[in-house]
């Protein structure tokens, strides 16, 4: 019976001392990144230019959806999510995590998440009410979700009346192009070309555009890695506008973004010419009046998720 | 106060229960030795202590006795949080939590990256001379400011000053702290506090049970708590000035500019063929701004400001005084951390929901109205018995009676003929009467997995005796099963999905494969296992061979059959859920997969619990069968 006791109140008391054993020195930053979602700075992550800047070895992880970037960032896997979207990121905070957004990513149309109707079904935006009833795959609780609401929006069908199924990009894309769902909504370049085979996009990139849908990609990071090492963080953001600034100027190596991405060069380039990034102004403004801000007030966020001092000056 | 009376109903449940054990032990019966099965029969007060237990740790560890013992505690120790959160910039310069100052870890770090970068140099080929000199030269200089941080001698006296200023606020601030009556508070304030404290209500709900609720208030509510807050403040401040303090004396600041200016120099020097060259200056650059950016300051200069953090650390933690008892022992793994405008739950408490939230959810989905995603989790529907007709009767009959589908006529109406009234009887489109039927996410997923069971019954025992009572059956049939068999069922998973689709078909046969298998081998298991006496016997007395299957093999196979049954329905159980996973739109699997997506912590607790529960049910309604049919189990 003691023996019972003492292993009992052993345990209780292991439990209570296993605090989280993060990073405290930073002997490498661990971020995160989305495959099929290329970006300037990868141009970077392969040279290791970041390894150098940040002085410390940079590990990169690909995820396949910004929630899964959450669930790493409060398990203390990932310091860093780069291009989390920004529907995961209200999620997390809304859940009260330690989150923190430092930077926009990108601004994107619909050229990067899309909804995609079947040819088969012969479902156009004209006559998109006919979705009732149907079953559709969205990955929800992504930027993707976010866009699928405001299509409906435009093209007037009742949401309540689908039959929404949970569909990561890739397998949605299969189930469109197995029939089994009439309509997709998805992100990433390879998906979006496997579902546009056999269908066609509900909006093009113009109307969406029109209907003012816009997709944010942001930066986020965990409270404990901005507060122990705001230096790193901040030359983080800054190589990745740096990097920014050099696709603007046409610099970029393309093929190794390609690469880096697992694209196809003609797919990589189409992909991130929908992609606008933002300089450091038009970051900071975007984060305190402007889109981002819009965005964040438009689904009730709690505020004091934003932190625009790292952004370069 | 319902889990202080839940606390304090185990407490006694579980010491009574013990007591009566030990009781028990004195008056046992002497024969029954250790190995006898008599001595583990009975013991309805150790599950009572077993569950009870059970209840505790979710008690504890949700931090759920915390909030009925101490409801202040979790405002308090937000205040605290506060606290902790504008120390923390300032703690992690020092060697407080980490073993050395921050700034030797960056000095070593970046003496590393130079001989690094130096090394890197030396051996790029491909780079003139002159180029490798001029990097070299570099190096040597953005090495070369760092004792220029270090020097004690150079260390301006304006920037002395301002630490020990820095210092003497943080000592000073820790004696206030001590004082009873910081800080000053008019009545008129408190009266403002209270009432907006009151405003912000009590701990309330997890804000992931319930949305727009503020799940810790902020506003301190108890004097304690006002003191914490009031100081956080004034550390905040103090934490940001030094923050902005940077040891750049003129010496440091005149060698930074040169080298920056020589490196944009060199670089706007260098053709498009140097490109190497130029990349290597960046990186130099890169260096030196790391070492300008971060607080280096000379060994011995910070070592007051130290000791006055360590006091005000010291003196927070006592002044806490019964809070620090409460949070190190009704706060297991983890705490109160305020991050921003807001104070939350971090640690077990966030991802392990308290059981009255969890209760209280629960009872919300259940609410037909409310459900998940807009399908309760179990109620009725009334559905024609029409449908059940149509759903029976194949259209096919329609089409092969004699005659045309009906033509609209001119004047735009469509008569219907006898084929076309046929067809609307096959296809259940007329009305009968209503009758109740189940609906929701846990009915789906139960019936998907009786559906993928009872198939498996049906198909797996015929085949399995077979299997078990004849040559051909046995080697035409075994290769196919012992290779299919052995495959975990979620491997057949994406197959299967894209094959049959993502409805209804594709699970239930998923879960059919699996339900096979395992009846095949214990119904083949079971007829081969018969005695042969027992066959003998029978023949001898005249019996055909379907009286010998039905009487003889087939109730010696039972009870293999039905634990076969009882294996079944916990793999089909596992696999289901997994198979929701993948895509859908009802079921306990889908739920929690959608509530994952959101952070739903309640929700994927209480599918847990279903999952358990209907686990369970099953099983004892099975032990029950068991129990009734075949009461000669065990004594063959």
């Amino acid at each position: 019976m003691k023996k019972i006791i003492s292993f009992i109140l052993g345990t209780i008391v292991a439990l209570n001392l296993s605090v989280s054993v993060a990073n405290a020195a930073a002997n490498e930053v661990r971020v995160a990144f989305f495959l099929e979602w290329p970006t300037p700075n990868q141009e970077d992550k392969v040279k290791k230019i970041f390894d150098k800047a940040l002085g410390v070895p940079v590990k990169w992880t690909n995820f396949s959806n910004g929630g899964a970037m959450t669930d790493a960032m409060l398990a203390g896997d990932i310091d860093i999510s780069y291009s989390q979207g920004l529907v995961p990121f209200i999620n997390a905070v809304k859940s009260k995590a330690p989150l923190k957004l430092v930077d926009i990513a990108m601004e994107y149309g619909m050229g990067g998440t899309t909804c995609v109707t079947s040819n088969a079904s012969g479902i156009t935006k004209a006559n998109a009410s006919e979705l009732e009833g149907k079953k559709v795959a969205v990955p929800l609780g992504t930027m993707a979700e976010y866009v699928f609401d405001e299509s409906m929006k435009v093209v007037g069908a009742d949401r309540g009346k689908m039959d929404v199924i949970q569909m990561d990009p890739e397998e949605g894309a299969a189930a469109l192009v197995s029939g089994d769902v009439v309509m997709a909504c998805l992100f990433g370049g390879n998906s979006i070309k496997a579902a546009t085979a056999v269908g066609t996009r509900l909006l093009t990139v113009q109307e969406a555009r029109d209907a003012g849908i816009l997709g944010i990609d942001i930066t986020s990071v965990t409270d404990k890695f901005m507060k122990e090492n705001p230096g790193m963080l901040r030359t983080f953001i800054e190589v990745t506008h740096e990097a920014n600034a050099r696709y603007a100027a046409g610099k970029s190596d393309m093929n190794v973004i390609a690469k880096d991405a697992e694209m196809k060069l003609g797919d990589m380039k189409e992909t991130i010419g929908g992609f606008k990034f933002l300089t450091p102004a038009e970051t900071k403004k975007s984060m305190e009046s402007g889109n981002l801000a819009g965005f964040l007030k438009g689904m009730d966020t709690p505020s004091g998720a934003v932190d625009t001092s790292f952004l370069p000056n | 106060m319902f889990t202080q009376v839940i606390t304090f109903l185990i407490f006694f449940a579980v010491i009574g229960c013990i007591l009566y054990g030990r009781k028990l032990i004195k008056t046992e019966k002497i024969d029954a030795v250790f190995g006898n099965p008599e001595r583990a029969k009975g013991g309805i007060h150790w599950v009572i202590v077993g569950s009870s237990f059970l209840l505790l740790t979710w008690l504890y560890y949700s931090w759920d006795i915390a909030k009925a013992f101490y409801p202040k505690s979790a405002n308090e120790l937000c205040q605290v949080g506060k606290v902790n959160d504008s120390l923390l910039s300032l703690k992690y310069l020092f060697p407080i939590e980490e073993r050395q100052f921050k700034s030797t870890f960056v000095i070593q770090s970046e003496n590393k990256n130079i001989a690094k970068i130096a090394l890197e140099i030396e051996n790029t080929s491909g780079l003139r001379d002159q180029d490798k000199n001029k990097l070299l030269s570099l190096v040597a200089k953005t090495k070369n400011t760092i004792p220029l941080l270090t020097n004690e001698k150079l260390l301006e006296n304006e920037i002395k000053v301002k630490i020990d200023e820095l210092t003497k606020k943080i000592t000073q601030l820790t004696i206030k702290f001590q004082k009873e009556s910081y800080p000053e508070e008019t009545t008129e304030d408190e009266n403002k506090r209270k009432e907006e404290a009151v405003k912000e209500g009590e701990w309330g709900a997890s804000g992931t049970a319930v949305e727009q609720t503020i799940e810790i208030p902020i506003i301190p509510k108890t004097r304690k708590g006002l003191k914490f807050d009031a100081v956080s403040k004034e550390l905040k401040i103090i934490s940001d000035e030094f923050f902005k303090l940077r040891n750049h004396n003129p010496d440091y600041k005149r060698e930074m500019k040169e080298i920056k200016d020589e490196i944009k120099k060199y670089r706007s020097d260098l053709g498009d063929a140097q490109e190497v060259a130029s990349t290597l200056a960046k990186d130099i650059l890169k260096i030196a701004r790391r070492i300008e950016y971060a607080s280096i300051f000379p060994p011995k200069t910070l070592n007051g400001m130290n000791r006055a953090i360590l006091e005000f650390d010291n003196v927070q933690k006592k002044e806490q005084g019964y809070l620090r008892l409460v949070d190190v022992f009704l706060f297991p793994s983890g705490t109160i951390v305020s991050s921003g405008p807001s104070c939350s739950e971090q640690g077990s408490g966030r991802w392990l929901p308290k059981p009255s939230d969890t209760l209280n959810k629960f009872i919300l989905l259940l609410k037909p109205s409310v459900g998940f995603k807009n399908i309760p989790l179990i109620w009725y529907e009334m559905m024609d018995v029409s449908k059940i007709i149509g759903f029976i009767l194949p259209d096919w009959i329609a089409d092969i009676i004699p005659g045309k589908y009906p033509v609209h006529s001119e004047d735009g109406t469509v008569k219907p003929n006898f084929k076309s009234k046929i067809l609307k009887i096959v296809t259940g489109e007329f009305k009968l009467f209503k009758i109740p039927v189940p609906m929701g996410h846990i009915w789906d997923s139960f019936l998907r997995v009786f559906l993928g069971l009872i198939f498996g019954i049906i198909i797996g025992v015929p085949l399995g005796l077979f299997m078990g009572l004849n040559r051909f059956a046995k080697g035409f049939f075994d290769p196919l099963i012992e290779l299919y068999r052995p495959v975990p069922p979620l491997a057949w998973a994406p197959l299967v999905i894209s094959v049959l689709g993502i409805d209804n078909i594709g699970k239930v046969f998923l879960l059919f494969m699996v339900s096979l298998s395992i009846m095949i081998i214990s119904a083949r298991a079971g007829a081969s296992g018969t005695q042969l006496s027992k066959i003998h016997a029978a023949h001898s007395l005249g019996a055909s061979r379907w009286q010998i299957l039905r009487y003889v093999i087939f109730p010696n196979s039972l009870p293999e059959i039905l634990t076969g049954v009882r294996v079944a329905i916990g793999m089909c159980w596992g696999t289901l859920v997994a198979a929701e996973f993948l895509a859908g739109t009802t079921g306990i699997g889908f739920v929690e997969n959608v509530a994952k997506k959101y952070f739903q912590y309640e929700v994927i607790w209480i599918t847990i619990f279903v999952m358990g529960m209907l686990g369970l049910l099953f099983d004892i309604t099975l032990r029950k069968i068991i129990d009734k049919t075949i009461p000669w189990r065990g004594k063959g």
